[in-house]
């Protein structure tokens, strides 16, 4: 998005005809998503008579994709763009990271537990972090959480860990 | 016209009823309490809170309070849960402008340039201006209710499944239009967007479609996940890539004024109108007209616009028109339950099951069998939008405070709320992993250019489509030309292709303008 | 216990855990000592759900734990049955499942991940809801009689609404037109509140649905009621005959809710739930709620748990062919 259009020779490994690198590979990717979505209702009905079966819909669309990234890749050779934009590792990591660990510890450790051990995890994601005050917030916030949810708005739930419910 | 006054003066004199209290503490002395007043401004309250907080939906913390109405009357149980819907749906637009979270179809579009004018500075009036917008339309869309309630429902039930089609055809168009970008990459994103909703079980056959044996992709992507991930974890990534923090800074520095300017109040006035004339219409229809009004009013606005090319960044009628048609729509939707009991939505199924706990059946003569439940129901919506104002314009400020916390410590922070608001939605562990990984893919999205909002719409419309033209297809026999038969349908075919033609046209003449500029270099 | 061996965090938290086991001894004679589950596998304000809130709520008081209605909507309900079935078996995840999840299912899902019989212990019946057979208000058939040689003379013209695959309106009406050995096109919707204003709006012709949607319809003209698929008449619906006085005896279905407990729960506490329901159901102020939804309340031999598994019993025996058949 921000990256500029420019000439620069940087080192890819897109090949050099192809002008537009941004939408090359997004055309592609798009390509590939689409072939993946008609292999995965390969194995539903098509049409039956008059009436649509499960897997018309889903292979109209495959195609219709498959179609529409073909034609972004062609558009990504022919016309001139931006380079690929960088990617980083920190930020996308840790905040993964932190939002797997709250998955698998929701049900089994509670409510206290996954929202504290998020938010220290996605707080790794940031070079600027400062721990006291991170701790200090972590703490605040799950306090408040903890508050808010069960009791305030009702819903269904568990604040401690099942082993020491049980 | 005589009747109308009297039923709404009925109606009032429901909200406005006081309650003699007679604690003992005052030996003897007793203290008036409207009690449906209180109950609307708890509702209200209620409902602006879980709308701002990522992901909790309005249907849970309906069902959740449902239980707690148990114990009022029918009239104030009823009154407290429609507070929660419409301060809900307003609710959610103040954490589209703020973090770019929209927590259901309607704010999808508010974000687009809510969002962009949080980052210019400008989120008080952004946030004032759907608050005005919101009233405005509630009070027409009420005063619509009791005028034209009964007659407006003869359209409800003149649209079938093949004029629902032509709607939703119209309503991917209104999704291309709204691309500020390449016309191409948009198309992709809404066919992407009906690929992603084809995931589940198939409404005719029950067959399970790209589900991979996922118990919980059964049902198909959840909205809510998918705007988690694609929108709340996709910016959050984006921001903490290197850079985003001066970009940050800049947005703190900026905040200028709370309020907006007369020439904004100028600008968005007929914005407004216009939006909450398209919102009413549209919310009468049900199973999916109140769905595509905020992004029909946003097209609208961007098609009347002088310059059009200031909508995605950060233009204030890209906020007020589609919040107005949002919140007109939102109360009309009302207008099928209350004139033929039937719930247009989820929420309204609940409305439906807190009256049948409460011993009232609703159904084509609840208005005249409950005359002061109707009634008072329609006072209290006008009276609910009063307070959403009341409490919200205040709010403004407050919120834009919380824009000035820190990102380092903002972020992790929406981490776990989205977690949490996720995870509520069907208490799944595997829809917060989903969305995690959507997360991701919104990332690749933006680094690739592509729009995230155009493959949200795709996704909402997807179901919608589909469903109706087998339907269609179904009780028409396989006849594909019902679509143009029908009066209704053929008409909403014609904006259709009309709106196509005026999308596509231009785009194509920039490519060439582009190509002529290429070659001049 | 199953769900939570699944995730991977909990695995190197088994020795904390062992620490909690030590009071579950004690646990049985004490039961409910902490808040208890109730899984109901449709949309809150549902048929199903509102029957489950009036029953529980009135469970609570008697067992002194507050019961919390936990909604998990999905594929006809198999979603949450299937969590329930790998629930703890300690009493405190119960599951509200009904014809559909701890029937139909059996036939419709091949690959269902849980058997109604092999994997919960039944608790306690709540009650029923008569199914009626409904057109639209302009369809030609003025009763049944007439309704039943209009479709069999008309079979590739008529459309039936449904309210999706499984759903009780699916599978009730399979079953009428089984019996009457007609397949017309069946036209499904997301749900009652679609399918109904489908049919209101004149765009389907006719359906078989639970009575709760649609008596203020019928009363309000604007759909007719041909039969109610019971022995008896429905006090809220004295003008419309059974299906045995309007001449078609072999329809006769029923929407039951049921509550179940995963496979192994200790007898005593079903036996403490089942108390729990009978008491309920007793109640004047429970017993006027569910007769003002047209819900039938089981008498008092169809309310024991052993009761309850001949039910199941009998139901899947009578849904698995109508079924079979269509698919």
């Amino acid at each position: 998005m921000n990256a500029t259009p420019g000439h620069a020779p940087v080192k890819s490994i897109i090949p050099k005809w192809v002008r537009n690198p941004q939408e090359f590979v997004g055309g592609i990717a798009l390509m590939a998503i689409a072939v993946f979505a008609l292999w995965a209702s390969s194995d539903l009905q098509g049409m039956r008579g008059f009436s649509f079966g499960a897997g018309t819909a889903p292979r109209m669309f495959g195609f219709l994709l498959l179609g529409l990234g073909a034609l972004i890749t062609v558009v990504g050779v022919v016309t001139e763009g931006p380079h690929l934009a960088k990617y980083h590792w920190r930020g996308p990591f840790f905040v993964t990271v932190a939002i797997l660990t709250f998955a698998f510890t929701i049900r089994p450790m509670g409510m206290i537990f996954a929202a504290m051990a998020a938010f220290l995890i996605a707080a790794c994601g940031s070079p600027e972090t400062r721990w006291t005050e991170t701790l200090i917030v972590a703490v605040c916030l799950t306090a408040f959480c903890a508050l808010l949810f069960p009791y305030a708005l009702g819903l269904p739930l568990q604040l401690l860990p099942t082993f020491m419910i049980r | 016209m005589g009747d109308v006054f009297s039923n709404l003066g009925l109606g009032f004199g429901v909200v406005f009823q006081f309650v003699q209290w007679t604690p003992a503490f005052l030996g003897g002395a007793s203290i008036p309490i409207p009690v449906n007043i209180l109950l609307c401004l708890i509702g209200a309250l209620v409902g602006t809170l879980v709308g701002v907080l990522p992901g909790i939906g309005t249907i849970a913390t309906v069902a959740m309070l449902l239980p707690i109405t148990f114990g009022l009357p029918p009239v104030g149980a009823l009154i407290m849960l429609a507070g929660i819907y419409y301060g809900a749906q307003y609710g959610g637009s103040t954490t589209s402008i703020l973090v770019n979270i929209p927590g259901e179809a309607g704010s999808v579009v508010t974000a687009l340039d809510g969002f962009q004018m949080a980052k210019k500075g400008r989120a008080g009036p952004a946030l004032a201006i759907a608050a005005i917008g919101s009233f405005f339309a509630g009070c027409v869309a009420t005063v619509l209710i009791a005028l034209l309630g009964a007659p407006l429902t003869k359209i409800a039930l003149a649209f079938g499944p093949a004029e629902y089609f032509s709607l939703m055809v119209l309503g991917l168009i209104f999704a291309v239009v709204l691309a500020k970008g390449s016309v191409l990459k948009a198309i992709a994103m809404i066919v992407m967007g009906l690929l992603l909703s084809m995931v589940g079980s198939d409404i005719e056959t029950g067959a399970s479609r790209m589900a991979f044996n996922i118990p919980e992709l059964a049902d198909g992507l959840g909205f809510a996940t998918l705007a988690m991930g694609l929108f709340g974890f996709a910016e959050i990534i984006r921001n903490l890539d290197a850079g985003g923090e001066t970009d940050r800074k800049l947005v703190q520095e900026k905040v200028s004024g709370l309020m907006p300017t007369r020439q904004d109040l100028k600008e968005t006035a007929p914005a407004i109108l216009r939006g909450t004339g398209l919102g009413s219409i549209l919310g009468i229809l049900p199973g999916g007209g109140a769905v595509i009004a905020s992004f029909a009013a946003y097209t609208l606005e961007k098609k009347v616009a002088k310059d059009p090319s200031k909508f995605g960044h950060g233009e204030i009628r890209g906020v007020a028109a589609p919040e107005s048609a949002n919140n007109a729509a939102a109360q009309t939707s009302f207008i099928p339950l209350l004139t033929l009991g039937i719930p247009p939505n989820a929420v309204m199924a609940l409305m439906v099951g807190a009256m049948t706990i409460h011993g009232i059946v609703p159904g084509p003569q609840v208005m005249q069998k409950q005359p002061e439940l109707v009634w008072g129901m329609i006072a209290s919506m006008w009276v609910g939008n009063l307070m959403l104002l009341i409490i919200n314009l205040p709010l403004v400020g407050i919120w834009v405070r919380l824009l000035r916390v820190p990102y380092r410590l903002m972020f992790p922070s929406i981490v776990v709320f989205c977690c949490i608001g996720i995870y509520s939605v069907n208490n799944a562990p595997t829809d917060v992993m989903i969305a995690g990984a959507f997360g991701l893919v919104g990332y690749w999205l933006i680094k690739h250019d592509f729009e995230p909002a155009p493959l949200l719409l795709g996704m909402v419309l997807g179901p919608l489509m589909e469903e109706n033209l087998r339907r269609a297809l179904l009780i028409s026999r396989g006849d594909w030309s019902v679509f143009l038969t029908r009066p209704l349908s053929a008409v909403l075919m014609a904006i259709a292709a009309a709106l196509l033609i005026l999308a596509v046209l231009p785009s194509l003449r920039k490519k060439r303008d582009e190509v002529f500029v290429e070659s001049e270099n | 216990m199953n769900w939570y061996g699944r995730s991977l965090a909990s695995a190197g938290l088994a020795a904390l855990a062992g620490l909690g086991f030590l009071s579950a001894q004690a646990q049985a004679q004490a039961y409910p000592t902490r808040s208890i589950t109730m899984i109901v596998p449709f949309a809150a304000g549902g048929p199903t759900d509102v029957i489950a809130r009036i029953v529980t709520g009135h469970m609570a008081q008697t067992l002194g734990q507050s019961i919390i209605i936990e909604n998990v909507v999905g594929a006809g309900g198999t979603t949450a049955t299937t969590r329930a079935s790998k629930a703890a078996n300690d009493g405190y995840t119960l599951i509200t499942g009904h014809m559909g999840t701890h029937a139909a299912s059996v036939p419709l899902y091949p690959k269902l991940a849980y058997h109604p019989e092999k994997d919960f212990e039944p608790v306690g019946l709540l009650a029923g809801t008569p199914i009626l057979i409904l057109a639209r208000k302009d369809f030609p058939p003025k009763d049944l009689k007439e309704f039943i040689t209009y479709v069999k003379a008309n079979e590739s013209k008529v459309n039936a609404a449904h309210a999706g695959v499984g759903s009780v309106s699916n599978v009730s009406c399979e079953l009428l037109n089984s019996i009457l050995g007609v397949k017309p096109i069946g036209v499904p919707f997301n749900g009652t509140g679609p399918a109904m204003n489908a049919l209101v709006g004149g765009q389907v012709d006719y359906m078989c649905d639970q009575i709760v949607n649609a008596v203020p319809q019928i009363n309000g003209g604007t759909i007719k009621a041909y039969a109610v698929a019971t022995a008896e008449r429905n006090p809220s619906l004295p003008n419309v005959p059974t299906t045995a006085e309007a001449g078609l005896p072999a329809f006769q279905a029923q929407a039951w809710n049921a509550i179940f407990a995963p496979k192994g729960t200790p007898a005593d506490v079903v036996a403490k739930l089942n108390a729990a329901i009978v008491k309920a159901l007793d109640d004047e102020n429970v017993r006027k709620r569910l007769l003002e939804l047209g819900s039938v309340i089981p008498a008092a031999a169809d309310r024991t748990p052993a009761a309850l598994g001949t039910l199941v019993k009998n139901e899947i025996a009578k849904w698995t062919p109508v079924l079979k058949a269509v698919n």
